[in-house]
């Protein structure tokens, strides 16, 4: 009986590394460089955001949570409500030439941490 | 006022530790009157509790920006109902609706289940005191809901995106379902402590946990409608780790419900329960501190923040002391029976459980891999939707094939033609289903397509029960149809509930299937006029109106919508834009369709300053069942729970047996 959920629970484990392998890493931008394929980065957005989300795409940097560090983005795709300039943001794409270019669509806001309890997305 | 709430809580503290202490002693020592007295000093709590939540409360309605969690999480022009509803808007007061919803469980618990016996009920109390003085001791020492402050002009406000009638509903049921998972955890631990192993503390508990299972069910529903209809991306649920924190302990208990039916009718499985239980509470515990800790920012933030390590702490005590119970108990709790047969009903338990577990590990893994690899390698690595989605199909579809097996099979041992007679109808009418689903194009999504045929397989196997049963008790009592119905339900409430719940996951399962693997989605830049073709409907953009509401400018694209010629509906997807909160607010618009339970789906993406819409329009097909779902999942769920004079009367008999017959030694 508990050899055979142990034995279920290894499986999964097996399953998982042969799929996935591993997922994506997630950094700041200040680690940003080097990666050269897709990750996700995260930071707080600086102003001034210009251009067109769902034009030649939405320009703005990003800069790391505790320091200074940024990275040039570009992003098209469905921008969320919560997103502004000072904002916490996660966005998956490349880094590549020192811009980083978003996947359309993979921009997610991070809620201040106060409200996320409640927060169902 | 404040120094009220705060001297409750202090005394609540008090009295939880008391009911520890002296519960544990009383229990150890066989005090009949110190066990008694420590019940007691759980209602105080309880009543303490009250006190201090009516302070809040009150301190909430009037706008007392004295307290700094008033003027934090309210404003003066919030509707009354949000302010109210606030109390469980930041850290502090979730924390004392826990401890609300904790010692209410408890008092509850410890003076209805008195029947269950004194010998198991004395042990109970000191573990719910345990958690009840760890809570106290938050809401005193850390994270205190009565901090005062020099008063504001004004509160902060609340978020606008919680100002949502799912924000009084939601939570607090998910609360409900989280907490009421101590319970049965309570009853488990004193089963051990006590030497009653027995499967008595099972049936005590069966209908609270039900009853928690249920609440978190159905706040998880609510919480995913809330997001289908408020953050408008079209969807519902995102494996984001917040929802999933409510969805594993939802996993576990449901593992825990079934195996727990093996354990009543066979005796087996008693280590597995056990550790199922355990599993549950430390996963709701879990829950709350991956929402409340901030360890998914990064593991850095949640050093930083005040009551993580605290809950870490304790999640590791409470593993760890409940694992090394479960190891001193365990000549105890050997199985009576052994698995005969690999085709048989306890075995079909055994792999819905190993199902159930598998998924809700994957999970786990997903939300700590980030987490995990921030720890050992510096640099967060997080899995994505393909991720969940590839675990949630491989452990979810033959979860739904064996709740249509499951519950036909026989105990012990299945024969082949047995197996034939009960499944052959069933299967046919899946396999027609899926054939005709293939002829109308459903074979454009494999896990969608078997998704379905499953389904029907398992409404057929439901139907069907449901029709011998009215058949068998009509032969019986010559009842009229409706009659028998009835009756046949009124009689066997867990057994008939169960196949109502089981056809509430159909119904969820055609719903997501549907909206998951059959939706479509356009997006275009539209001039006034101008049009979008989707399927069979027609979107014509006519223009954008702005009106100004009482804290809000409301910007609103009018959409006039087509299908076969004739304009059926005029639809308004917008913004909302709040100045003083500096956000601005998808307001999405849906047209349910009822006859096909299809939603369409309006997003207007962005405003041009030239009069054109960056506009998305998506078709959501079978959405609705999942709506359905969760009203048919309370309907179930009510019958199982519903008291039932029969049921007391078979357990009062064998409770009177089981006194009568010699105890094991503690």
């Amino acid at each position: 009986m508990i050899a055979l959920s142990v034995a279920a629970v290894l499986a999964v484990f097996l399953l998982y590394s042969s799929i996935a392998g591993g997922g994506t890493p997630s950094l700041r931008p200040s680690s940003l460089s080097g990666h050269s394929g897709k990750v996700s980065v995260s930071g707080v957005v600086l102003k001034p955001v210009t251009g067109d989300a769902h034009g030649a795409g939405l320009r703005f940097r990003l800069r790391d949570k505790n320091g200074t560090a940024a990275v040039p983005i570009v992003y098209k795709g469905t921008v969320p409500d919560a997103f502004k300039a000072g904002g916490d943001i996660v966005v998956d794409g490349r880094y590549a030439n020192g811009v980083f270019t978003a996947i359309p669509g993979t921009l997610i806001t991070k809620c201040p941490s106060k409200y996320t309890p409640k927060q169902t997305t | 006022m404040p120094e009220l709430g705060r001297a409750a809580l202090v005394v609540c503290f008090g009295l939880a530790l008391y009911a520890v202490v002296a519960g544990f002693w009383g229990a150890h020592t066989r005090r009949r009157r110190l066990s008694r007295s420590a019940q007691n000093a759980l209602v105080a709590a309880f009543a303490c509790t009250i006190v201090a939540s009516a302070v809040l409360l009150v301190a909430l309605a009037r706008s007392d920006f004295t307290f700094t969690y008033v003027a934090q999480h309210t404003s003066r022009e919030l509707p009354t109902p949000y302010k109210l509803a606030s109390f469980y808007g930041g850290q502090e007061g979730s924390l004392l609706l826990w401890l609300l919803v904790l010692t209410g469980y408890s008092t509850a618990a410890v003076l209805l289940d008195r029947k269950a016996g004194r010998e198991l009920v004395v042990w109970v109390v000191p573990v719910l005191g345990v958690v009840a003085a760890f809570f106290s001791m938050l809401v005193v020492f850390v994270a205190s809901p009565f901090h005062t402050q020099l008063a504001n002009v004004d509160g902060a406000g609340l978020n606008p995106s919680l100002q949502s009638p799912y924000f009084q509903i939601h939570p607090p049921l998910l609360y409900l379902g989280y907490v009421g998972l101590t319970v049965p955890f309570a009853f488990a631990m004193g089963a051990l402590l006590s030497g009653r192993t027995d499967e008595r503390w099972i049936v005590a508990t069966r209908r609270w946990t039900l009853a928690a299972w249920m609440f978190l069910g159905v706040g998880q529903l609510l919480g995913a409608k809330w997001a289908y209809e408020e953050v408008g991306w079209g969807g519902y649920y995102a494996w984001d780790p917040v929802e999933n924190a409510a969805l594993m302990p939802w996993l576990a208990a449901t593992a825990f419900l079934h195996s727990v039916m093996v354990q009543e009718k066979k005796g087996m499985l008693k280590v597995w329960n056990m550790l199922l239980v355990m599993l549950a509470f430390s996963l709701s515990l879990f829950g709350t501190f991956l929402t409340r800790s901030g360890v998914l920012n990064s593991i850095h933030s949640f050093t930083e923040s005040s009551i993580g390590p605290w809950f870490l702490g304790f999640i590791c005590f409470v593993v760890a002391a409940s694992l090394a119970l479960l190891f001193y108990r365990l000549p105890m709790l050997r199985a009576k029976t052994k698995l005969e047969s690999l085709v048989s009903r306890e075995a079909t338990f055994l792999y819905n459980n190993l199902l159930l577990v598998a998924l809700c590990l994957t999970i786990l893994w997903g939300v700590t891999f980030p987490i995990l690899s921030e720890a050992v390698r510096g640099e967060a690595v997080t899995v994505g939707r393909p991720y969940y989605n590839f675990f949630f199909r491989s452990f979810g579809l033959p979860l739904l094939l064996l709740m249509g097996i499951g519950p036909l099979i026989a105990w012990r041992r299945a024969s082949l033609s047995s197996l034939k007679r009960i499944f052959f109808g069933p299967t046919v009418f899946a396999l027609a289903v899926g054939i005709l689903l293939i002829a109308l194009g459903a074979g454009s999504s494999l896990p969608g397509l078997i998704a379905y045929t499953f389904s029907a397989f398992v409404a057929a196997t439901i139907v069907l029960e449901f029709a011998r049963g009215t058949a068998a008790r009509r032969t019986l009592s010559g009842d009229s149809v409706p009659r028998a119905f009835t009756s046949l339900i009124a009689r066997n409430r867990r057994r008939y509930g169960g196949y109502v719940v089981h056809a509430a996951i159909v119904l969820l399962a055609i719903g997501i299937a549907g909206s998951s693997a059959y939706n479509t989605s356009r997006s275009a830049r539209l001039g006034p006029g101008q049009s979008l073709k989707l399927r069979d409907y027609t979107l014509v953009y006519r223009g954008v109106t702005n009106t100004r509401s009482a804290n809000a400018i409301e910007e609103r694209a009018t959409i006039d919508v087509y299908r076969g010629g004739s304009r059926i509906a005029v639809m308004h997807p917008g913004k909302n834009d709040y100045p003083v909160e500096q956000q601005v607010s998808n307001e999405v618009a849906i047209r349910s369709d009822w006859l096909t339970g299809e939603d369409l789906f309006l997003i207007t993406e962005q405003v041009n300053g030239n009069g054109t819409i960056d506009f998305k329009a998506i078709i959501n097909p079978l959405v609705n069942m999942i709506w359905l779902a969760g009203l048919v999942f309370v309907l179930g769920s009510v019958i199982t729970l519903w008291p039932d004079a029969r049921e007391e009367q078979r357990l009062a008999i064998r409770y009177g047996r089981l006194a009568r017959a010699p105890e094991p030694q503690a």
